[in-house]
């Protein structure tokens, strides 16, 4: 007798963070009848029940809040909706939008009419940028401290050095400093900070934490735990600059070195990357190449706020609800490339007739700066960089004369030199 | 005086894959063996630091090392059904020495006629291009021949050394941590008195099998002989999303030192590339330098397979690969007949299996060691089951019997509590530990996800406060504070 359950739905919302919760609730608002939300932790929520700070929600909640209170307005929006939630929940294969699943009593293959994929994303370790020298106990990414002091109720250490400006790293400067440890420093490769401005003032100035851009991590030192970190300062060409080292004699290093699209499971049913995001390719209506999947939030590419996460899955999920009943309208296809100073561009294709929004990153901070949506659509900004994504709306009457392909591109004044 | 704690017919010196070999060949014989590790677990010395190749015998052979070459074309046989009895990750996978111009073709000439010479199974020189690229579709299209070797393999280090150890604990050896040896005398009888920091023990033989520490340990009993040196390696473990890149130990010729530039698949499914090769300063040295990464590893594993990005890289590391002199030492200490140096060195994986029967049928025996065979000996042991191998039915089947398998902590590598407590009930005390035993961190996050959860499990399950929890003992505290404990030190007027 196999022990392998079956279980037909409608839709399997994979991953259980802000974008998983609001793609099943709206799921089963648009009238999906079965709809799963499969979880691999103990709870919902994803990394907010760590996000003990505030500045989530204002967006999509109208107020702010911290990131368990974000997650606990979603969870009671969920509440009486139906959706049928799997913690403790692992997807182990996905063929098509069927769904192997590993869960605490069995084996479970969900066979989904559609899935929605809202994986989210995962922090860059050491490895992955090759930082040199010893490889102790003591060196965390940032998102992993911030487990261990928010949920966990432990302190990685008490004199860091932290690498990498993104915003859970400077997050995490404030909270050590909270918390009585001693933050030694901040150095970023990059000649500018590479998280939220807000975080950079709130996190790192207020608390007068040295900032050391253009500057790398050279060596780890410390067989069993860390007790010194060596850094240096590189030239534009990213080499170092001889005489430019400094000692610190720290116990912990922090990493914040960037988020990738968690999209492992994707690539086994041959979803298609976009190199420059990691996520899926997708098109207005967050669909991917492979028919019935779609992807919300952070599995596409790494939003600032949760606010957006959650409302691009909603989105997902009311496209992967019309998609089941054979509404999805597909009028034509329009190609969207990145071009001058622009990182990436999300969507990659138009099928719909539908209002839009254009999420991206230009690639080097401008001042004055102009983002333009091929000729149809321009605006003015005074600043623009690359940890700010810059989302756009387009009505749906304004895409109509465009034929095939648009290129967003920005034009300003660099505000470094390169 | 402080009373000896037990009494040992054969003491093994070191937890790695040298006395884990001798220590398992001598618990096939009706004698009382015990092994002696100075750190927290097994396998956390030189051992894990390898690349778990099985050399067939090639290019290494050189009329010098005598002792290294019957090691590894014997240990190179004797692996295969070894990993079976042991159920240790094992695979044949054949080696590519490939030479890019003429001058490199004069190479692998040179050691096909040697490695015939001496034996090697299977040498053939592969000049077609076209089956080169048959073989490899991704090495790099400037090759022009490759010297193939079908013996070579790839074995999980670590496992080998679990295996080894849990079969010799299986039938009656003993295994001591954090003992490290402090002093050695010779009692009346003859018989070795050790003092350890884990007590006081007698033997009436000692294999030293401390790496590094070897002649440390043999100064303890007056022998000055050697000095230990040795070479650090560094290299990169990649991302499985490259598996099958390469299917062979794919290695360019003209390289230097030890093994030299290579791409190398792993049991696991990841893919090693390496080698920078480097005498340094201090002895032990694991460190990784941005030189030896950047300007050395990457650009010429680059050589071999262009298409492999270092963006793939997930774990720089760096082994120390112990070293007498150029030759193995292997031998009674001329001070001591009963005391029997064995210190391997490069490829010592591959020759250990030989070297432990060598040790214990040649050297113990010729030193007065009675060898009578145990009738009950079992030469079988199982692995730890593994979820992420196991078929869906498996899977179902393991997690019926136990839930805890269906609860995965490492995302990245699908490990479950389920193999993580029975690590623990193996002997993992660490967060190095059990990864080694399950693979949990080693994966592409590096245990970002699961090294937290790891942290409790370990401290659950050994009872002991989080802060005392360690990544590979020592000092390497995890956690060493609790939230607010800093502060409430500050409250208080006291500094920290």
């Amino acid at each position: 007798m196999s022990r392998i359950l079956n279980k037909p739905v409608d839709v399997a919302v994979i991953g259980g963070g802000p974008g998983g919760i609001g793609a099943a609730i709206r799921a089963k608002e648009d009238g999906a009848k079965n709809v799963v939300l499969l979880e691999r932790s103990e709870e919902l929520g994803g990394m907010l029940p760590q996000c003990i700070h505030n500045g989530f929600g204002l967006h999509y909640f109208k107020e702010e809040l911290s990131g368990p209170a974000y997650i606990h307005n979603l969870l009671k929006k969920m509440e009486r909706t139906g959706v049928d939630v799997m913690t403790h929940t692992m997807a182990v294969n996905l063929d098509g939008t069927r769904i192997t699943a590993l869960t605490e009593n069995s084996v479970v293959d969900i066979d989904a009419k559609s899935v929605i994929l809202a994986m989210g994303c995962r922090e860059r370790a050491r490895g992955a940028v090759r930082i040199p020298g010893h490889r102790p106990a003591g060196v965390y990414t940032a998102g992993t401290a911030q487990r261990l002091i928010n949920v966990e109720g432990y302190l990685p250490g008490r004199r860091v050095v932290i690498v990498g400006s993104g915003d859970i790293g400077m997050i995490m400067a404030r909270r050590l400093t909270l918390e009585g440890a001693e933050v030694l420093c901040l150095v970023e490769l990059l000649p500018f900070i590479g998280g939220l401005i807000r975080n950079e003032v709130q996190c790192l100035r207020d608390f007068n934490i040295p900032v050391f851009t253009s500057h790398v991590v050279t060596n780890v030192i410390g067989k069993d735990r860390v007790e010194k970190i060596i850094i240096a300062e590189v030239d534009k060409q990213r080499q170092l600059i001889p005489g430019s080292e400094k000692e610190y004699d720290a116990d912990t290093l922090l990493l914040s070195v960037g988020l990738i699209p968690e999209n492992e499971l994707s690539l086994l049913t041959g979803v298609e990357l976009n190199p420059l995001t990691g996520g899926p390719f997708v098109d207005d209506l967050w669909q991917t190449n492979v028919p019935g999947l779609f992807a919300g939030g952070n599995v596409v590419h790494v939003h600032d706020l949760a606010d957006y996460v959650t409302e691009s899955s909603e989105m997902a999920a009311a496209n992967a609800v019309k998609f089941i009943s054979g509404s999805l309208r597909t009028d034509r296809k329009l190609t969207v490339k990145a071009g001058k100073n622009i990182r990436y561009v999300v969507p990659n294709t138009i099928i719909s007739d539908q209002p839009i929004s254009f999420y991206m990153r230009v690639s080097w901070p401008l001042e004055n700066a102009t983002v333009r949506i091929g000729n149809i659509f321009e605006k003015k900004y005074t600043f623009v960089r690359p940890s700010e994504q810059i989302r756009i709306d387009i009505p749906a009457n304004k895409l109509k004369e465009v034929s095939d392909e648009i290129v967003v591109s920005c034009d300003g004044e660099e505000a470094i030199a390169r | 005086m402080q009373a000896v704690k037990a009494r040992y017919d054969v003491i093994v010196i070191g937890g790695g894959v040298a006395g884990a070999s001798v220590v398992r060949e001598l618990s096939k014989y009706k004698l009382t063996a015990a092994i002696f590790e100075k750190e927290a677990e097994v396998c956390f010395g030189q051992t894990k630091g390898t690349h778990g190749i099985i050399h067939s015998g090639l290019p290494g052979i050189s009329s010098l090392t005598p002792m290294k070459n019957r090691g590894e074309l014997k240990g190179n046989l004797m692996m295969e059904q070894l990993c079976k009895d042991l159920d240790v990750p094992y695979e044949k996978i054949g080696k590519l020495l490939v030479a890019f111009d003429k001058e490199e073709l004069e190479y692998l000439k040179k050691y096909e006629f040697k490695a015939k010479r001496n034996g090697v199974p299977g040498v053939e020189l592969i000049t077609d291009t076209q089956r080169i690229r048959q073989m490899e579709p991704n090495l790099s299209d400037k090759v022009i021949a490759a010297l193939y070797t079908p013996n070579t393999g790839i074995v999980s280090p670590w496992g080998l050394v679990y295996g080894l150890i849990e079969n010799a604990m299986d039938n009656g050896a003993e295994l001591f941590v954090e003992a490290e040896v402090r002093a050695i005398s010779v009692m009346e009888n003859g018989d070795f008195l050790i003092e350890t920091t884990n007590g006081r023990y007698q033997s009436s033989y000692i294999v030293n099998a401390a790496g590094l520490n070897a002649d440390k340990i043999a100064n303890m009993i007056g022998d000055y002989s050697f000095n230990m040196k040795g070479t650090r390696q560094q290299r990169i473990i990649m991302d499985k999303k490259v598996e099958g890149i390469v299917k062979h130990l794919v290695r360019g010729v003209k390289a230097t030192g030890g093994l030299g530039d290579f791409v190398c698949p792993t049991v696991y499914g990841d893919v090693m590339v390496g080698c920078k090769v480097e005498n340094v300063s201090e002895i032990g040295d694991t460190r990784t330098t941005r030189e030896g990464l950047e300007d050395w590893v990457i650009p010429r594993y680059m050589r071999l397979v262009p298409s492999l990005s270092p963006a793939m890289g997930i774990r720089p590391f760096a082994g120390f690969i112990p070293k007498e002199g150029t030759d193995y030492y292997v031998k009674p200490s001329d001070v001591n007949g009963r005391f029997i140096h064995m210190v391997l060195g490069s490829s010592g994986i591959t020759a250990s299996p030989a070297m432990g029967e060598y040790v214990v049928q040649e050297l113990l025996a010729r030193a007065g060691l009675e060898l009578e065979a145990k009738q009950d000996f079992n030469s079988y042991r199982k692995d730890i089951p593994h979820i992420h191998d196991l078929t869906d039915e498996g899977k179902a089947e393991l997690v019926a019997k136990n839930p805890l398998y269906g609860h995965i902590v490492c995302r990245c590598e699908t490990v479950s509590e389920g193999e993580m407590v029975e690590a623990i009930r193996r002997g993992a005390r660490t967060r190095d530990g059990i990864k080694y035993r399950t693979r949990s961190g080693m994966g592409r996050c590096q245990g970002g996800f699961c090294g937290p959860r790891v942290l409790k499990i370990l401290s659950r399950e050994l009872g002991m406060p989080m802060e005392q929890i360690t990544r590979k003992g020592g000092n390497s505290v995890e956690v060493p504070y609790k939230a607010k404990e800093l502060l409430k030190k500050k409250a208080r007027g006291g500094s920290w």
